[in-house]
């Protein structure tokens, strides 16, 4: 939405620059605040701003201060913008596109007019950490205290709208990352390459060149140089607009690549074997009152304007400067037209006093007291080591205060620092220390990856390992500089969070008087620059404030990642796989409901759970249990893998036996259980619950890999290469015995508990168990999953006529809680013992050792513990919900885990959990139900409540 | 109710200097330009204390502060070997809630959000506890059944607590996606309406004001380096700053606590782990309740100052260290999506990890040990700064009075011998 004409205020735009980077040839509109302003492709969205006279692009977090540009990069505080849904859009970075629609963030009712501005009246009144010294009482009025400071909450919009995006993720294993694009890292790389070397080359700009780019004709030629022979590099990959955000354990790089065509920002996870950080320096800006008016800016700012974007920073300047990028400055400044009112040299005693505007700077007034008139105020009074990457590697860097910043102290050996964070010197000096620092980078990742293949079969005769020593890379000297930090005026250290070196000096003299404690007093340095800005500053300040050195006041650690990152980039296209079984399309057909169950989604049921339940027990049905976990076990020790992990028995199962188990931790708490048959004397395969299916592999290969590494166990998860169904119901043999071939079904050739091998539907090599979790007659059959489907629909086919019918997860839970078999998880928690579960049958405490045995043994001789039993509601009507809780007065004395209404026994049934004392059989408990009210139920002898003999499966 | 310690008048017999805080004093000092004084005061440790706190954080100077307060017990040394609160006090996701599973629990955490929601008064600081309502999302009918689980037994305790479906979940948190057709789909939450977050930094830094305006010495950069014990008795402790004499010692060093138990030759079931958490970039308000997933391992809320504070479960492994890791933040990112979609232009700003002392049941260890006078307030894993106030409570009886309290009798370290675990690994793995 756009109002009005073509914005045409003052134009600040510059004749055609050197080394500016937009093209003049293509010019659009775009939107900021809803109006129209012109912009040439390569414009950054504030720099077009600029261009057309604006200077004032946000309001400060807290007291609504005009704020405007300051350093004209990334970092820029004052220049955050919502681009439509985007909050937070680093405006002096992002470039502008046509159309675009940028506004102001944190600006009611408008920009120029801010009612919130405001409080910098009441500025005094609002120390650091005021809210923690009001709005106490009364305590039921905080919310509305809080609603009021919710209101300044900072930063840009979140949209519920906005749509999810592409993102994704790649992985790079280069021999070198080169961090920073400047010289420093482009002479790095191409060392590197040179020496053989597959390099990653990542800057942040959208061009490579770092401080060349706004540098004079000589560093314009020298970049033009640099990037040619980049470009001769074909192992060198170049990413721009691009961001090493983080260095973790094993030289784990994180990259986030932007500006890509249809993603919209990637996360690439580069296992590099050496790392270069060279990202140059951040120019630090000036403390002194009114240092945040807009037209203050750093002298690096300035001639990025002006070389960049072609734009005239102001018209009357007035200039600190501590070191030769200030002299550049009024140099670029002088030949942009500009009148420079005056240049307060630090190094021969000036200074800057103050600086007076409210929308923007008007006057400053000097070290000797003389107020200039001027709308421009560029300062160049010094540099911080953004070391990052480095307190990432576990280097402590040292401040060294001839040069006023932070150098690399010990760095491990996959990581290596070259450029402005390492030392100074000449053009040449510093490629010279970059170009042998590339080539050591090189020569070391070849050692390093040399190291990892030693012991790896290699495919090829492989390199040798190299014999070359170090590369010297000589010393860059270090150039003194003047310690500036805070002038003689208290002013802003932190922009994104409006604290003042005031605030700070506050905070320690009420006792926030470490560093970490005045920081998180008055939140300096946790806002959108994460500190690079603002980190040195504010130490500063608190070692003023305390009378303790830099060195004493110490860094603090910059935790990653080192320039924001987006939540899609992180998740990418976050891969959750859906499992589903051979079977789901037929599923699908018949409108089964689905059920997310873990990593699966599988029917619950097909429209009628209960006439499911109704047929089973009355003809014959059949689920799908593919989820179900299959391990296939084989080797001469699985027996007594079994015997270590069951609680039961295993050693005298015989080939063509299945038995049903129950693992426990080592707690003794009931971890998984299923049934596993021994196939041959070597092999068995092992079914596990569907949710515990990945966890009990990990345990199996922990126990097999710490424990007895020397048992000879090979396991293979096979889940997915078996569908599996379940034949359930009085007529299951009839209806096997249709599609089974070479199989005598007959109960005296194979008898309940047994395993079969053999061709279902003419597939061959079909496992068939006889069990019976629902409590029919039952066959469990494991199909190659290729096959699924078909002998699936087999098995409707030919059962049709004995009326067979699918049935889910819902009559699945009926049946089996008729049948009283506990799930693990459901019926079971994270504290039921062995015993407590009524397994007592299982445990045989007899064996030598098993996991866990020690904690049931001693379960087994105490008696306070919670038992599950079997429970039937007097008023069989009322099924209670799960997780109703059982109760004597007020006290909980159980809860129902499991209760549905049994069709097959017209009535309520449940499983529970009671205390000792209500555990005997007949005894009769109270059960509140979620609603409130209370019923009645009997505890009964079994968990079973249908055909507890368990006559019929094994019929 | 208990009553605010500091007069109107900002005076008070005894320590003179420290200052009432109020928005009238505010408004004065801020017209006078007076200094505010300081909030505790710096000190050299005395050759002997009647009581030694070893852990700057929440739960040894709320021990302290109640040891003088409730008590009379003023001698006592507060130590740290870092800065006050720089420990997980410091770097928490500081949820407040109540909604346990297990009764033992439920009426312990209870009375910590009673405490807290007077404690402002209380310390005349304001810890900006927010009570916006906690919701524990779930995603299957296991997790429903956690869910109502939970809710029963809060009912029976008296806690505000019930489970809520999608169309409510979606009226709270407008920016959730409750559709049905998400990989993990939302079927209903825990709501729990008292829960909410506060400023953990702020009541550290109350508790030590509280402390020391009443005498409680407080010791940063003082590292316990050795416990004294002879005959099954504590001595004294000896640290980088010289040796202690003391009778009686707590251990509240959470992460680092069973290092300390070790030099008093006290074994404990606690496991040291990492656990990580996030924030993002500042947004304007959008994000009321916590919301807390344990499918998705993950849980965010939004702060007062606009950013999306994140957290998830420990890291699997035992570890010191408080460096952040990859994985966790990628991990992290995509399962907030998988909740809000539409969040996926913010960015992470920071990430941080901290220690948790981890027990087997998820429940803290605090009470008396086999040494005579050696206390411990530890175990407190993920879930320990929304206990701050009532732990410090009940071991400053116990010091005093040498009595356990019955809040924290469910608590001892003997239960491990006796077999009467507190389960809470159902309400406290993910949703700290
Ligand atoms: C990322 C994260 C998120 C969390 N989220 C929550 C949450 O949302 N809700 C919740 O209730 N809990 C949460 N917790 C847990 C909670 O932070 C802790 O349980 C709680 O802060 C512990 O407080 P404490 O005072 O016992 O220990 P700490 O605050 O860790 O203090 C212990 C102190 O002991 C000091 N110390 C250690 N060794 C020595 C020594 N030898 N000598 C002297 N001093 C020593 C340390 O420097 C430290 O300051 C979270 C924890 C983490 C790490």
């Amino acid at each position: 939405m756009s109002r009005g004409a073509l914005k045409t205020g003052k134009s600040m735009r510059l004749g055609r620059q050197p080394g500016e980077v937009l093209d003049r040839s293509r010019q659009f509109v775009f939107t900021w605040n809803g109006r129209k302003y012109p912009a040439f492709g390569g414009d950054t969205i504030i720099s077009a701003l600029s261009a057309a006279g604006e200077s004032v692009f946000s309001r400060s977090f807290k007291y609504h201060r005009p704020r405007g540009l300051l350093t004209a990069s990334f970092l820029d505080p004052g220049c955050n913008v919502q681009v439509g849904d985007e909050p937070n859009v680093r405006g002096a970075h992002r470039k502008v596109e046509p159309h675009m629609a940028a506004s102001a963030q944190n600006a009611w009712p408008s920009l120029r007019f801010d009612v919130k501005s405001a409080n910098r009246y009441l500025e005094r009144f609002l120390p650091p950490g005021f809210y923690y010294k009001t709005f106490m009482e009364p305590q039921r009025l905080w919310p509305l205290y809080e609603r009021v400071l919710q209101r300044f909450a900072g930063g840009g919009k979140a949209s519920p709208d906005a749509p999810h995006g592409y993102y994704d993720k790649r992985y790079a294993h280069p021999d070198v990352v080169v961090a920073g694009g400047g010289p420093a890292g482009m002479g790095a790389a191409v060392a590197a390459a040179e020496a053989g070397a597959r390099v990653m080359l990542v800057e942040e700009e959208h061009e490579l060149g770092g401080h060349l780019r706004w540098g004079d004709e000589e560093d314009l030629a020298a970049l033009r140089r640099l990037g040619e022979e980049v470009a001769r590099n074909s192992t060198i990959e170049v990413m721009t607009d691009s961001v090493v955000t983080g260095r973790y354990d094993g030289n784990w790089v994180a990259v986030s690549q932007r500006s890509l065509p249809r993603v919209e920002e990637r996360l690439i996870k580069a296992r590099t074997k050496t790392l270069v950080v060279a990202p140059g320096l951040i120019e630090r800006p000036y403390v002194f009152q009114g240092n945040d008016a807009p037209g203050v800016m750093l002298s690096t700012a300035a001639r990025r304007l002006i070389n960049l974007y072609a734009v005239k920073p102001g018209e009357r300047a007035v200039v600190l400067t501590a070191n030769a990028e200030g002299d550049a400055a009024v140099a670029d400044l002088e030949r942009a037209g500009v009148e420079v009112a005056r240049v307060e040299d630090a190094r021969n005693g000036g200074d800057i006093g103050r600086v007076r505007g409210g929308q923007g700077a008007r006057e400053v007034e000097c070290g000797d007291g003389a107020r200039i008139e001027c709308d421009l105020v560029v300062t160049a009074t010094g540099w911080t080591a953004p070391t990052s990457l480095l307190n990432m590697a576990g280097d402590k860097p040292f401040y060294n205060p001839a040069a006023a910043r932070f150098f690399p102290s010990r760095l491990p050996e996959d990581v290596l620092a070259t450029g402005g964070i390492a030392g100074d010197g000449s053009l040449d000096e510093l490629l010279e220390h970059a170009r042998a620092t590339g080539k050591e980078a090189a020569r070391r990742a070849r050692g390093i990856g040399a190291a990892l293949r030693a012991g790896i079969p290699q495919s090829t005769d492989g390199e040798e390992a190299p014999q070359d020593s170090p590369v010297t890379i000589p010393d860059l000297p270090v150039n003194g500089h003047l310690e500036l930090f805070r002038g003689r005026t208290h002013g802003i250290v932190d922009y994104s969070e409006d604290v003042s070196s005031k605030d700070l000096v506050a905070a320690v003299k009420e006792g926030y008087d470490s560093a970490e404690l005045a920081k998180r007093y008055t939140t300096a340095t946790m806002g959108p620059t994460q500190g690079k800005l603002e980190t040195v500053n504010a130490m500063a300040v608190i070692a003023e404030a305390t009378g303790r050195s830099m060195e004493e006041t110490g860094a603090t650690t910059w935790r990653p990642p080192y320039a924001p990152i987006t939540l899609g980039a992180l998740a990418g296209r976050n891969f959750e796989p859906v499992r589903y079984s051979p079977m789901q399309p037929w599923h699908e057909r018949q409108g089964a409901r689905p059920l997310v169950a873990g990593a699966w989604i599988r029917p619950d049921h097909y429209g009628d759970p209960e006439a499911e339940v109704r047929n089973v027990r009355k003809n014959v049905g059949v689920i799908d249990v593919t989820p179900l976990g299959k391990l296939d076990l084989r080797g001469p020790d699985v027996s007594e893998l079994l015997n270590f992990l069951y609680v039961n028995k295993w050693s005298n199962l015989e080939v063509g036996k299945v038995r049903y188990g129950v693992m426990c931790a080592e707690d003794g708490v009931i971890l998984d259980d299923g049934v596993t048959g021994r196939l041959g004397p070597e092999h068995y395969l092992m079914t596990t619950t569907s949710s515990g299916a990945a966890g009990v592999l990990e345990w199996i290969e922990d126990w097999l890999q710490t424990y007895q590494p020397d048992w000879r166990v090979h396991v293979t998860p096979v889940t997915g290469a078996y569908a599996s169904i379940n034949i359930a119901g009085p007529k299951s043999r009839e209806l096997l015995a249709r599609v089974a071939e070479g199989v005598d079904l007959s109960t005296e050739a194979f008898p309940y508990m047994n395993v079969r091998t053999g061709t279902v539907a003419g597939v061959e090599g079909c496992f068939m168990w006889r069990i019976g979790f629902t409590g029919e007659l039952s066959y469990e059959i494991h199909v190659p999953a290729a096959y699924g489907l078909y002998v699936w629909e087999a098995l409707m086919e030919r059962g049709a006529d004995l009326g067979v019918r699918p049935f889910g997860v819902e009559a699945q839970r009926v049946l089996r809680l008729e049948k009283g078999h506990f799930i693990v998880g459901q019926d079971t928690d994270a504290l039921t013992q062995g015993f407590g579960a009524g397994i007592s049958w299982a445990i045989k405490l007899d064996k030598e050792d098993f996991v866990g045995k020690p904690e049931l043994v001693w379960q087994g001789e105490r008696d306070g513990y919670f038992r599950l039993i079997g429970l039937q509601p007097h008023d069989g009507s009322v099924a209670p919900p799960e997780a109703s809780q059982i109760v004597e007065g007020k006290t909980i004395v159980g809860r129902i885990t499991s209760s549905r209404f049994s069709s097959t026994l017209e009535r309520s049934i449940c499983l529970g959990f009671v205390a000792p004392h209500l555990a005997e059989p007949g005894t009769t408990v109270t059960v509140q139900l979620p609603n409130g009210e209370r019923i009645t139920a009997r505890v009964m002898e079994h968990l079973a409540h249908y055909d507890p003999e368990g006559a019929k499966a094994r019929g | 109710m208990t009553r605010s310690f500091f007069s109107r008048n900002g005076t008070r017999s005894g320590y003179q200097k420290q200052a009432r805080y109020s928005a009238f004093d505010l408004f004065r000092r801020g017209l006078s330009g007076a200094e505010w004084p300081r909030a505790w005061r710096s000190r050299d440790p005395k050759s002997s204390y009647d009581v030694v706190v070893i852990g700057g954080g929440v739960h040894g100077l709320a021990t302290a502060y109640y040891l003088a307060k409730e008590h009379g017990i003023t001698d006592v040394a507060v130590l740290d070997k870092g800065y006050i609160g720089g420990g997980a006090s410091g770097r928490n996701t500081a949820i407040i809630r109540s909604n346990y599973l297990t009764p033992e629990g439920v009426r312990f955490y209870d009375r910590s959000v009673k405490l807290y929601e007077n404690l402002s008064a209380e310390l005349n600081f304001n810890v900006m506890f927010s009570q916006r309502g906690h919701l524990t999302l779930a995603h299957n009918d296991g997790a429903v059944r956690t869910m109502r689980w939970r809710a029963e037994v809060n009912k029976l305790e008296g806690i505000d607590s019930e489970v809520i479906g999608p169309a409510e979940i979606k009226n709270l948190v407008p920016f959730m996606d409750t559709s049905e057709h998400t990989r993990y789909p939302i079927l209903g939450a825990l709501y729990h309406p008292p829960g909410g977050i506060i400023r953990h930094d702020a009541v550290v830094w109350g508790y030590a004001r509280g402390a020391d305006a009443h005498d409680v010495h407080i010791h940063p950069y003082t590292e316990v380096q050795g416990i004294d014990v002879e005959n099954g008795r504590v001595h004294g402790v000896r640290t980088n700053r010289g040796g202690i004499a003391t009778s009686k010692v707590v251990n509240c060093t959470a992460g680092y606590s069973s290092l300390i138990s070790g030099m008093a030759g006290v074994g404990m079931p606690i496991g040291t782990f990492p656990l990580q958490a996030a924030v993002t970039e500042r947004v304007k308000p959008f994000l009321h309740p916590v919301v807390v997933s344990g499918t998705l391992h993950v849980y965010v809320s939004q702060t007062d100052r606009g950013e999306l504070v994140f957290g998830a479960s420990v890291d699997p492994f035992t570890s010191y260290s408080t460096r952040g890791s990859l994985e966790f933040i990628e991990g992290l990112a995509g399962h907030v999506l998988e909740l809000m979609p539409s969040l996926s232009k913010l960015r992470l700003l920071r990430q941080w990890a901290g220690l948790c002392d981890m027990t087997p049941d998820y429940s803290p260890i605090m009470g008396v040990t086999p040494v005579e006078g050696f206390y411990i307030d530890v175990g407190w894993g993920t879930w320990g700064f929304k206990a701050g106030p009532v732990s410090g409570e009940a071991m400053a009886e116990l010091v005093a009075t040498g009595k356990t309290p019955k809040i924290i009798a469910a608590f001892d370290l003997a239960r491990f011998a006796e077999g009467r675990l507190v389960g809470e690994k159902g309400a406290a793995a993910v949703g700290h």
